[in-house]
């Protein structure tokens, strides 16, 4: 089950804990007073070090279950559970990038990544040194003393990214992280993150509307219906992509990438109600 | 950048005064606003020299600005008592016009100091616990919107006829505005700014401190400018019983002994000073707060 090695990473993580979503509910009331039943009676069990990729149509509720996994809202019904532990609260094991930059202005970019290291009072040299290295990864190391507001969209995202990378958490929770970069740095970011998984063991939790992202980045691929939002596939991935390369053309074609991609598109689409339509790429 | 530019096809397109950097341009128009405004005021001074020149209105309503100056010059320097007498007067009751206007600052710089220290605290309080807001704000709105005149007599009771009841005066007429904006400030931040900070591992004060404050000093700037504009207009009234040495203070007493060119002096030197610090404290939120409206 769980074969977690450790790496060679310097701070020891508890290693090895499952995240398990029993019979998970979520429902919002509005400012007019109606009732929006976002999640519905969703149970999925993670092991640690999976690479669990969420699809589904827009407004189905996928933010929301990584809202009740990072810890912002309270399930309706039901329980997170981390390592048997229930989840009460946002935490330093869950390091989340939003869907928004959501640096501080106030802060430059350097101080921003160094800003999880700050709140557990790491010294200055050493998150120095790390929030360096993170930069230099996302190709940020000339920008390091802007302001993020300096930046563009797509570099505030990187350095996001960066920031929750040096925070060194246990479970990565990503809403569309990618979203907003062009195809050429979203191809390094993807093959990044897919080696910073492999050599730190991460568990990640990766919202995509890209069924080829998902399928590539994920051990896992999860697919939920139209609001209220529920689990109606949940595909196991194995294809080999060892030397790391980025999802080419190669890749593509392979018919396994070509099975499993059918397969999840006609599921989104059948969760759109849209059946019988061929599955095209949106 | 040299003189002798080689310039592309295009710039002669571009720029359309050719031989004008941009950055020549932009001091020019400076300049030339700047050439406006004096204009204006001197228009302003002209308009009003003649008014009186020409005896339209009485002195006692209406001094000659020659009249203001010469009161403004007279009240910073020393003359004697009387023409050819030895002993000397200096300034107005007793003080210089400059005394004046420092003893005013001071006070509201009392007051106002403790009005920005308790209302921001206030304001975090009330803006990150929602039931305590629910039970102060009705209060803090009640305080509000009472004019300071009509309880300066109160504080006058209870704190005597010193200084002491026109700080309160001060402190109370500028710490509710403070306290409105913190509060919009803090209940104004994005979810998710204090969320990435938790998820970073953030105790509930290093939210505070990182993330709460620095998003919301645009706001507490803000409430502290219209804080001391209020403090500015409170000053004369909370300098109307006892108010020497105090520029409030001088400008009443002086129109009640008919000294209209000094009042006039006071007044001007009021709307200078104010200008000044508001000036002053806008430049200091900008310093502070460079991202305003980028982020
Ligand atoms: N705070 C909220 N109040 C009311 N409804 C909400 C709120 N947040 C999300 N919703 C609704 O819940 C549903 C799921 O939203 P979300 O989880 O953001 O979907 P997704 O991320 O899959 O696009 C949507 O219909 C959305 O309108
Ligand atoms: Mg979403």
């Amino acid at each position: 089950m769980t074969a977690v090695n450790s790496g060679s990473g310097t701070p020891p993580v508890i290693a090895g804990r499952r995240v398990v979503l029993d019979n998970v509910s979520q429902r919002y009331t509005t400012d007019r007073g109606d009732t929006v039943h976002a999640v519905s009676d969703t149970s999925i069990t993670v092991e640690s070090g999976e690479f669990v990729c969420i699809v589904g149509p827009s407004g189905c509720g996928k933010s929301t279950l990584m809202d009740m996994l990072a810890g912002f809202l309270t399930p309706t019904q039901g329980t997170v559970t981390i390592g048997g532990e229930q989840v009460t609260g946002p935490g330093q094991d869950r390091g989340v990038v939003f869907q928004q930059p959501n640096l501080y202005p106030w802060l430059s970019v350097r101080k921003n990544v160094e800003l999880g290291s700050k709140f557990r009072k790491i010294p200055a040299s050493v998150r120095h040194d790390e929030a360096e290295r993170y930069l230099k990864m996302v190709g940020l190391e000339q920008f390091m003393d802007r302001k993020p507001y300096e930046l563009s969209g797509g570099m505030q995202q990187r350095c996001q990214i960066a920031r929750v990378l040096a925070n060194d958490p246990e479970i990565i929770l990503m809403d569309e992280p990618f979203g907003a970069l062009d195809a050429l740095t979203r191809e390094r970011m993807q093959v990044e993150l897919l080696q910073i998984w492999r050599k730190r063991k991460k568990t990640v939790f990766f919202i995509t509307h890209s069924v080829e992202e998902a399928i590539f980045l994920g051990t896992r691929v999860v697919v939920m219906s139209a609001r209220p939002g529920r689990i109606i596939l949940d595909e196991a991935i194995n294809i080999s992509d060892e030397n790391g390369s980025p999802l080419g053309a190669e890749l593509r074609s392979a018919p396994e990438f070509v099975r499993l991609r059918d397969k999840v598109s006609t599921a989104i689409y059948e969760a759109q109600g849209v059946t019988g339509m061929s599955p095209a790429q949106h | 950048m040299s003189t002798v530019a080689i310039t592309a096809p295009d710039d002669k397109k571009r720029i359309s005064t050719p031989g004008i950097k941009p950055k020549n341009r932009a001091r020019t128009a400076g300049l030339r606003r700047t050439a406006v405004g004096l204009a204006v005021f001197a228009a302003f001074l002209l308009m009003w020299w003649g008014v009186t020149a020409a005896g339209l209105i009485k002195p006692l309503f209406l001094p000659s600005p020659g009249a203001v100056w010469d009161a403004a010059v007279q009240a910073n320097s020393c003359r004697p008592v009387a023409a050819g007498a030895e002993r000397l007067v200096c300034g107005e009751q007793n003080y210089f016009m400059w005394e004046h206007l420092i003893a005013s600052l001071q006070r509201i710089g009392a007051g106002v100091g403790m009005a920005i220290v308790f209302g921001v605290v206030l304001g975090f309080i009330m803006g990150t616990i929602k039931p305590i807001n629910t039970v102060i704000e009705p209060y803090l709105n009640f305080l509000r919107s009472l004019p300071p005149l009509g309880y300066i007599g109160l504080l006058i009771v209870w704190f005597g006829i010193g200084d002491v009841s026109k700080i309160w005066l001060l402190f109370l007429a500028a710490f509710p505005p403070v306290a409105m904006a913190t509060i919009s400030g803090v209940s104004g931040i994005r979810q998710d700014r204090i969320h990435a900070a938790q998820s970073l591992g953030a105790s509930r004060w290093q939210v505070l401190t990182n993330v709460i404050l620095p998003s919301s000093l645009s706001e507490i700037f803000s409430g502290i400018r219209i804080a001391v504009g209020f403090a500015w207009t409170t000053v004369v009234a909370a300098e109307l019983n006892n108010g020497i040495p105090g520029i409030g203070g001088l400008a009443y007493i002086s129109g009640t002994q008919l000294q209209t060119p000094l009042t006039i002096a006071c007044i001007i030197v009021i709307g200078i000073a104010a200008i000044a610090l508001d000036v002053l404290i806008k430049n200091l939120g900008r310093l502070l707060v460079p991202w305003h409206g980028k982020a």
